[in-house]
């Protein structure tokens, strides 16, 4: 009997033992809600008016398809992350870029720019709602350098790109930390001998250092696209979707219907719709950029 | 000596960046510290003292505790029992196993949520702990996390106890999880962070004061919309985020770790 032999013959009985909290989690968190919610999703379905209950097939989709909140919300969604992960995504490359060399302080440097991002959104919200509030930090800065400024949370044309400016200052640290590890990864000699060839910084960046680069920013794209067609904390905290639906995202319409009006049946459909357009996006941009890298090179 | 100064100089450089990303914090303590009396204005505790000693924030404060350390708890337990299992049993079903984990992990939590809060209200576990505990006691993400660092362990030290004749239970709980000590620490701290900082479920999850989590609570004071008392409001904000702080100055590098471990490195 050999020490290999145990390993081999698994846990025994305790294998599936071991396995039960996840069973148990799996089958009561995931699998049947994930189930409850499709059969819901098909269904005229509110709590308080279990008479009314009944299946109405695609009727929830096709009502989504035609409401004019829900287009705005998808709407809002896509300008939030189309507006804000260029700008962070480079914001944090740059700034991993600076922090990557060796120079005085640098840990704590690079802990001071990573922090902000493990700060809860929910504080960060109520911090920027009272920054951007008529009397708050901004504005009483801006009046007294003799400006006349607006009313940033309500001003249906401002009160989402604050929320966009916030996001992205609250999370640039944390795609920061990503992008130095990959930085880190790079072998030095490849860095070197392109140096020593004579290229410049600019070059050598594109040349050799973005073709390094490629998987994180592939990961950072989809973890950051998927973050940013969930965003929910920041308008309940903020703007509670306002003003006149300015900055009603899609998952704050998915609460509003299930939550505040009750219609679980039509918030379960939005889910799903929700789901599948995070899956196709995340996957076209798997697909997409993997592509552009097998052409680039 | 040159290249020294150049690279201090690059400390200075970065240093107005540094300042843009900490104003808003500064602003958060400036606003929770300044006490206005009267037309001077003093600089004092009044507010975190008034927010802890009477209304219900030193409750949420005791809820998020409570609920966090909960769910670290049996993370650490479960996540490493189930990645254990993984990691090193044989048995038939381990691809559908695996695929229960992966869409887990790929599935938006707003999906689940709907249901969850019915079969909570169903069973009349609205608005309490454990409601608040279940649903995030075995997180997939953990136990993905487990999985990958056991397998990084060689068995020769779990077959040896079995050879002494040493119960699986003894074995996992006296040789394994002292040996992935590292990896407990890389999931409890997370773990840590996203529960204090969870909103949505919480929310939806909880119905009155005695139950409310921090960031709950403080979400919903801050949403009046007449008169919202800054002062305190910050205070309370401030309370929320010093556990993060402490958390983050401690752990770090394991924080780090555990972002990275997402990425496949």
């Amino acid at each position: 009997m050999s020490a290999r032999g145990g390993a081999g013959a698994g846990l025994g009985f305790w294998g599936p033992a071991f396995l039960l909290p996840w069973l148990v989690s799996f089958g009561l968190f995931g699998a049947y809600p994930l189930l409850f919610s499709l059969r819901l999703s098909f269904m005229s379905y509110n709590p308080l008016n279990a008479a009314a209950q009944k299946f109405v097939g695609l009727q929830n989709y096709v009502t989504a398809f035609h409401d004019p909140v829900f287009a705005t919300a998808l709407r809002n969604t896509a300008l939030f992350a189309l507006g804000t992960l260029p700008v962070t995504t480079t914001l944090a490359l740059g700034l991993a870029l600076l922090l990557e060399r060796k120079f005085p302080m640098r840990d704590a440097l690079r802990a001071g720019f990573f922090f902000p991002s493990v700060v809860s959104a929910v504080v960060i919200s109520i911090l920027f709602k009272q920054i951007y509030s008529p009397y708050g930090l901004l504005n009483s800065t801006l009046r007294g350098a003799g400006f006349s400024p607006p009313h940033w949370l309500e001003d249906p044309r401002l009160a989402l790109p604050c929320i966009m400016v916030m996001d992205v200052w609250s999370s640039v640290g944390y795609y920061a930390v990503l992008f130095l590890a990959a930085l880190q990864a790079v072998p030095a000699e490849i860095r070197e001998s392109a140096v020593l060839e004579g290229a410049s910084a600019l070059r050598v960046f594109r040349s050799v250092l973005l073709p390094q680069l490629q998987p994180m920013l592939l990961f950072v794209l989809v973890i950051n696209t998927i973050r940013s067609l969930q965003i929910f904390t920041e308008v309940f905290v903020m703007t509670s979707g306002g003003p006149m639906h300015s900055t009603t995202t899609a998952v704050y319409h998915l609460y509003d219907q299930a939550f505040f009006r009750f219609e679980h049946g039509y918030a379960s459909a939005l889910a799903y719709i929700l789901t599948g357009i995070i899956l196709v996006v995340s996957l076209l941009q798997a697909r997409f950029l993997q592509f552009g890298e097998g052409t680039g090179t | 000596m040159i290249m020294a100064r150049a690279s201090a100089f690059r400390a200075f450089r970065i240093s107005p960046l540094l300042l843009l990303a900490w104003a808003p914090l500064a602003w958060m303590v400036w606003l929770a510290v300044r006490v206005p009396q009267g037309e001077a204005l003093t600089l004092g505790l009044g507010n975190f003292s008034d927010l802890l000693g009477s209304g219900p924030f030193l409750r949420y404060t005791l809820n998020s505790a409570i609920v966090a350390a909960w769910v670290v708890g049996l993370n650490l337990l479960f996540a490493s029992l189930v990645g254990y299992a993984l990691a090193r049993g044989r048995f038939r079903g381990k691809r559908p196993l695996l695929f229960s984990i992966l869409i887990t992990l790929m599935v938006p939590r707003q999906v689940t949520m709907i249901p969850v809060y019915l079969m909570a209200a169903r069973m009349h576990m609205i608005d309490t702990y454990p409601a608040l505990i279940a649903p995030f006691a075995v997180d997939a993400f953990n136990i993905f996390l487990m999985r990958q660092y056991m397998q990084q362990i060689p068995p020769e030290m779990e077959d040896a106890a079995r050879v002494d004749g040493a119960s699986e239970l003894r074995i996992f709980f006296q040789v394994v999880m002292p040996m992935v000590r590292p990896a407990l620490a890389v999931m409890g701290v997370n773990t840590f962070l996203v529960n204090w900082n969870s909103f949505l479920y919480p929310l939806v999850l909880t119905n009155s004061d005695a139950m409310r989590t921090l960031p709950v609570g403080l979400a919903l004071y801050a949403q009046g919309e007449h008169s919202v008392d800054w002062g305190h409001l910050m205070a309370g904000a401030l309370i929320g985020t010093l556990p993060v702080l402490a958390a983050f100055l401690a752990f770090q590098k394991q924080i780090v770790e555990g972002i990275l471990a997402g990425t496949g490195k």
